[in-house]
């Protein structure tokens, strides 16, 4: 069955180059074209149309995405644009269309992008998830693997893990991967790609988990550019439903610039000294200075003991923050993330899964 | 990416950093007694906290402070003819023991804001003591490079209880010595040497082509009796093998005992299992 499509698009240039296109592909039929969003809605429903492929670079086409996806529940809404502009995909993905894609475009163009946004999950924007620690040996990597691989499981939709502790990643061992490329090819290369050729630079871990690999050298780091990285991880959100970025410790370029583009930001602490809560009030303190009112940052305490309300009020109480998520010491988490087995078998029926079961159903529920 | 500072030669105080590529492994700890070790044998010691956002230096011997490298940096900037560190250090005193402090900022903020030369700097000022002691933070930062640069030794800890600690360890030692540090300068201590583990310490000797200069052993009451009195294991457990073995590492640095004869290493099991992970 071939798709049975509506071009929106201003530059009339575009406009017959779209639909030329597509006439020459027996995998399409043209329905209709028009110059303008506003002249394409009602008479579209006449058509039935199954593709929409619309140029949002046009701010109006942008704005009446939603109304498109209102209107035509069950068809793919592309949004068209000639460079790729994060942002111009992301408010197209808040209005519920399938995704993007680069112009000129073919109809294999086209088949691809179908493919790789239906695999992605639902058509709704990505949640981007940060793991912070003030110091470093918090449980911070390991909460971001299992919680990418539960969020998967669960959603059956498409996850992320992108490491970018640089200088001394620990993903990569974690799945026992040797990844050629990693964050910072894709980094340098980010102004060249888009979704459908970035995608094969993340590492297949497990069933919908994908990792995007620190490099094995720590003065590659230096190659990172901040604000690249933070390219990186919003094209990763076209890929993937949910994006988890395991940060390196303490407050730098890196965690500020992809904490400043997440929805949410975990601040992961584990108790060791006591004085560990300490730092972790400078840190809520520090994102609280730079509240934008759309992030979200939670407090977490891992190997919490014990494991009681009374204690998460005490902790609570010395943070000067609530305590969003506890969890709970499980020894034999450390010999599964030791031996390279993490996406093999974790141990589900301990308290400790149950826990980060709990704050998987919790992020998925924010998501939808 | 070593390159000396033009301040290294006027220096004559030795400074030793304390150093790792994996946090909380007890370089902290470390560093509080090497500065109270050396004060202890009469030298005159300061201890830098350079942990410049997280730093525990104050908070594990319960001191406060408003004094700080922050504010040592602000005056080196605004008034630098009058410019005198000593105002910005304070005193650990106990017992008669005593050793100066150069506090981390109190603010995050204040910590981003820190200045890899004026630091440099502001530490190199301390030429009137014997002993400088850096107490750093777990990355290849340019601040850490910058010192490990002015630092007669480098105190390399690990510990080697868990695979990505190993990988961590090993590849910052590769690192260094990418970095031209000379190996002679670099110090490999194990901390936690004899707790229950996978992995075995002379597998990591193999693994690295470098014995370790001295092994501490895992001694978490003595280490909790000294967080909690806010004293070093001098004072708070004076009996403890890990109060011994510190004092073992403060006369290696003092020469005042010949140096230990590094131990036979020998093959292990998990060594092979590690082998291919590290392409040899």
């Amino acid at each position: 069955m071939a798709y049975r499509a509506i071009v929106v698009d201003d530059d009339p240039n575009m406009l017959d180059n779209i639909v030329n296109t597509l006439k020459r592909s027996a995998d399409f039929e043209v329905a209709s074209s028009y110059g303008h969003a506003s002249a394409a809605i009602n008479p579209a429903a006449m058509f039935h149309p199954d593709l929409f492929l619309l140029n949002v670079e046009d701010e109006e086409t942008l704005n009446m995405v939603s109304d498109f996806v209102d209107k035509f529940p069950g068809a793919y809404i592309l949004g068209t644009m000639n460079q790729w502009d994060p942002i111009i995909a992301r408010k197209t993905s808040e209005g519920g269309a399938t995704g993007c894609i680069l112009k000129p475009l073919t109809a294999r163009d086209i088949l691809e992008y179908i493919q790789l946004y239906s695999i992605r999950g639902e058509h709704k924007p990505a949640k981007l998830i940060s793991f912070f620690s003030p110091k470093g040996r918090a449980g911070r990597t390991t909460l971001a693997a299992i919680l990418a691989l539960l969020i998967a499981e669960k959603t059956g939709e498409r996850v992320a893990l992108i490491d970018a502790d640089l200088q001394f990643g620990d993903l990569p061992i974690f799945f026992d991967l040797e990844p050629k490329r990693t964050v910072v090819e894709a980094t340098q290369d980010i102004k060249l790609l888009t979704p459908v050729s970035f995608a094969p630079y993340f590492y297949p871990i497990k069933d919908g988990v994908e990792l995007l690999s620190s490099p094995d050298r720590p003065e590659y780091a230096e190659l990172v550019a901040p604000e690249s990285l933070t390219e990186v991880v919003m094209m990763a959100g076209n890929i993937f439903r949910y994006v988890l970025i395991d940060l390196p410790s303490g407050f730098n370029p890196i965690t500020l610039n992809v904490c400043r583009v997440s929805n949410l930001v975990f601040v992961t602490t584990m108790i060791n000294s006591g004085f560990e809560i300490k730092h972790a009030k400078k840190a809520m303190e520090m994102f609280d200075s730079q509240a934008d009112g759309r992030r979200k940052v939670h407090a977490v305490f891992t190997r919490v003991n014990p494991f009681t309300e009374e204690n998460r009020q005490k902790i609570s109480d010395q943070l000067g923050y609530p305590v969003d998520d506890m969890i709970p010491n499980e020894y034999k988490m450390i010999s599964v993330a030791n031996s390279g087995r993490l996406a093999k078998g974790l141990p589900m029926d301990t308290l400790l899964m149950k826990t980060i079961s709990g704050m998987a159903d919790k992020i998925i529920a924010s998501a939808s | 990416m070593a390159v000396a500072t033009p301040h290294s030669i006027e220096r004559s105080s030795v400074i030793i950093s304390v150093f790792s590529t994996t946090p909380g492994i007890g370089k902290t700890i470390t560093a509080i007694n090497l500065s109270a070790g050396l004060a202890h044998e009469g030298y005159k010691v300061c201890l830098c906290d350079l942990d410049l956002q997280f730093g525990d230096v104050l908070n594990y011997l319960k001191l406060s402070s408003t004094k700080t490298v922050a504010g040592a940096q602000r005056e080196l900037l605004d008034h630098p003819e009058k410019f005198r560190v000593r105002d910005f250090l304070i005193d650990y005193e106990h017992e008669g023991l005593t050793f100066s402090i150069l506090p981390a900022p109190l603010y995050v903020f204040d910590a981003y804001q820190t200045d890899v030369e004026l630091v440099t700097d502001i530490v190199t000022r301390l030429n009137f003591y014997d002993f400088v002691i850096l107490d750093l933070n777990s990355m290849f930062s340019a601040l850490n490079l910058a010192m490990l640069d002015i630092s007669a030794v480098i105190n390399y800890i690990g510990v080697i209880d868990f695979l990505p600690a190993l990988k961590n360890y090993k590849i910052g030692y590769d690192t260094l010595i990418r970095f031209e540090y000379e190996e002679s300068k670099i110090r490999l201590i194990e901390n936690r040497a004899d707790s229950q583990k996978l992995i075995d310490g002379r597998d990591v000797e193999k693994l690295l082509g470098e014995p370790f200069y001295h092994r501490l052993p895992n001694d978490y009451p003595s280490v909790n009796k000294s967080i909690n009195s806010g004293q070093p294991l001098m004072f708070a457990a004076p009996d403890s093998k890990l109060t011994k073995s510190f004092d073992e590492l403060v006369g290696l640095y003092t020469n005042r005992q010949p140096t230990i004869a590094p131990e036979e290493a020998t093959g292990g099991g998990f060594l092979s299992k590690v082998k291919g992970w590290f392409g040899f």
